[in-house]
């Protein structure tokens, strides 16, 4: 999921002080788990906002807020809520942030959270980065461990000599991912493939923006 | 005789640091360089140490080969992607410059620009693989170049990082990659780096042990606490600690030239990598303590 941490308040308030009515989009999906977007940020939200004398012409938690279309039928009942306000504020991520700069191209729309990346949640309200959507898979080469997120340096190789007892010399907090992949290895009898040197990545595989348009290949496919 | 001809002859090769400053004051740094000069069989230029912003190694590298100094040029990869580092390394060419030693390099976080945005495009044993292309007149991609590079490369090795087995893979990629000598991280414990060589010793590349000179029994403690890959056994510390405040300097400079003197009375490696580490004048003391002068 897309992990969010909430910006600071002041900040916010900063770059919307010329504003005084709000309409609030918060998201049911990531943002939700997040704790930055669901009905209790949204509840809070609104609850401070109006503690700085602003107007909050209604609110609403999107299923799912990267979704375009979707949000745009879901925000339809709103339709006064969101002409009477001069703002909008986004509560999930900057795809659901960039849903209502799309769907309101008259408003000025603003993000109260700051994207972070792409996570696991290993426990509830615990997320971990474990891929950067580099475009290029290499997790079948390295145990199924990434070391172009595990490893602050992105190393295809293995270890730097930063490696100090399975920490990382960035920080003790992290694991050295080549240590663990190294350790990964040797549990599944893979050690040999390590020998292989790893190629230059190709990082045309990710170039901004991406798209993808799965209707056109099935289309083009049936031709 | 140049830095790969030294090794040829099977001298006991000995190469010593210059790091270039912040800012454009070189007199100190050029001092330094004079001293050397003659001693040794070539001397590293670093590369943004520490990632700290400096000078860029090739324009001193550039000064050092006027001086009649033989410079490495170190290359990491943090801070230019494989245009960059390609477009270097044809431009050192020219420039004259024979070596290069290739790392992946610290991470900003370590440095004075922590908002940084960290390259690693590449990584220490790409690089080898394109010093190696361009040695053979094609780019990285295959493209045909117009003149072919004539590098002597070299890569480091870390002996004591723990676990050490990853690290003694990646010795092996880089020698696969075409390093044709190494310069370690500094190492202390001599018996423990025999096991070490006994090791590298199945490849054909040159090995210079890294030699840091202990100024104080602070800084081995903090060595110890703080940087990955060294250990600095209890005996040397306690032996500075017996000197005393004034005495500490003096009998770090006896280890550094004991040790040097050890490895190559019983030819354990090819030569050593001196790293005075702020006290680039004392490198001819060791020397000399050593029986190198």
């Amino acid at each position: 999921m897309i992990i969010t941490a909430k910006r600071d308040f002041q900040e916010l308030m900063e770059n919307i002080k010329n504003y005084k009515s709000f309409f609030l989009i918060g998201c049911s999906e990531c943002a939700a788990l997040c704790g930055t977007g669901g009905e209790p940020e949204m509840k809070a939200m609104k609850e401070a906002l109006e503690a700085e004398g602003k107007k909050v012409t209604g609110a609403f938690v999107a299923k799912t807020g990267c979704q375009v279309l979707g949000t745009k039928v879901e925000l339809k009942p709103f339709k006064d809520a969101l002409a009477e306000t001069e703002c909008i504020l986004v509560m999930s991520c900057g795809a659901g942030t960039q849903t209502a700069v799309e769907l309101y191209e008259d408003k000025p729309v603003y993000p109260t959270n700051d994207t972070l990346f792409l996570g696991n949640m290993t426990r509830l309200q615990m997320f971990d980065e474990r891929c950067s959507l580099c475009g290029k898979c290499i997790l079948d080469k390295t145990g199924g461990i990434c070391p172009v997120t595990a490893c602050p340096k992105g190393l295809l190789n293995g270890p730097c000599g930063g490696t100090n007892e399975g920490k990382c010399e960035v920080s003790p907090d992290i694991e050295c991912a080549w240590v663990r992949i190294y350790n990964r290895m040797k549990r599944i009898n893979k050690l040999e493939d390590m020998r292989e040197i790893a190629k230059p990545k190709d990082w045309s595989a990710h170039k901004k923006p991406m798209k993808l348009n799965i209707r056109e290949k099935k289309e083009e496919a049936k031709k | 005789m140049s830095f790969k001809n030294a090794f040829d002859s099977g001298k006991f090769v000995v190469t010593a640091e210059v790091g270039p400053p912040k800012g454009t004051d070189i007199k100190e740094m050029l001092h330094h360089a004079e001293m050397l000069k003659g001693k040794l069989d070539a001397v590293n230029v670093t590369d943004n140490q520490s990632a700290v912003m400096r000078i860029c190694s090739m324009a001193i590298c550039k000064l050092l080969l006027d001086m009649g100094l033989e410079p490495i040029l170190q290359m990491t990869c943090r801070d230019r992607n494989r245009i960059g580092l390609q477009s270097d390394l044809l431009g050192a060419s020219v420039l004259g410059i024979k070596n290069v030693l290739c790392m992946t390099g610290d991470h900003p976080n370590a440095g004075d620009h922590k908002e940084a945005k960290p390259v690693y495009d590449v990584e220490s044993v790409q690089l080898l693989g394109i010093v190696n292309s361009l040695n053979n007149g094609k780019d990285m991609m295959g493209n045909e170049m117009k003149g072919s590079t004539n590098f002597f490369q070299g890569a480091v090795v870390t002996p004591e990082a723990n676990p050490v087995e990853p690290q003694l893979m990646k010795f092996e990629k880089k020698v696969k990659a075409g390093a044709k000598f190494f310069q370690t991280q500094a190492i202390y414990d001599i018996e423990k780096f025999k096991e070490f060589v006994k090791f590298a010793r199945k490849f054909p590349v040159k090995i210079l042990a890294g030699i840091v000179l202990l100024k104080s029994a602070g800084m081995a403690n903090y060595m110890n606490k703080f940087v990955p890959g060294i250990r600095v056994p209890q005996d040397l510390i306690d032996e500075i600690k017996a000197a005393g405040k004034e005495g500490a300097l003096d009998t770090g400079i006896n280890i550094a030239a004991r040790h040097i003197k050890q490895l190559q009375d019983e030819k354990i490696c090819d030569g050593v990598h001196i790293m005075a580490i702020g006290a680039e004048d004392k490198v001819p003391a060791i020397m000399e303590r050593a029986g190198l002068l």
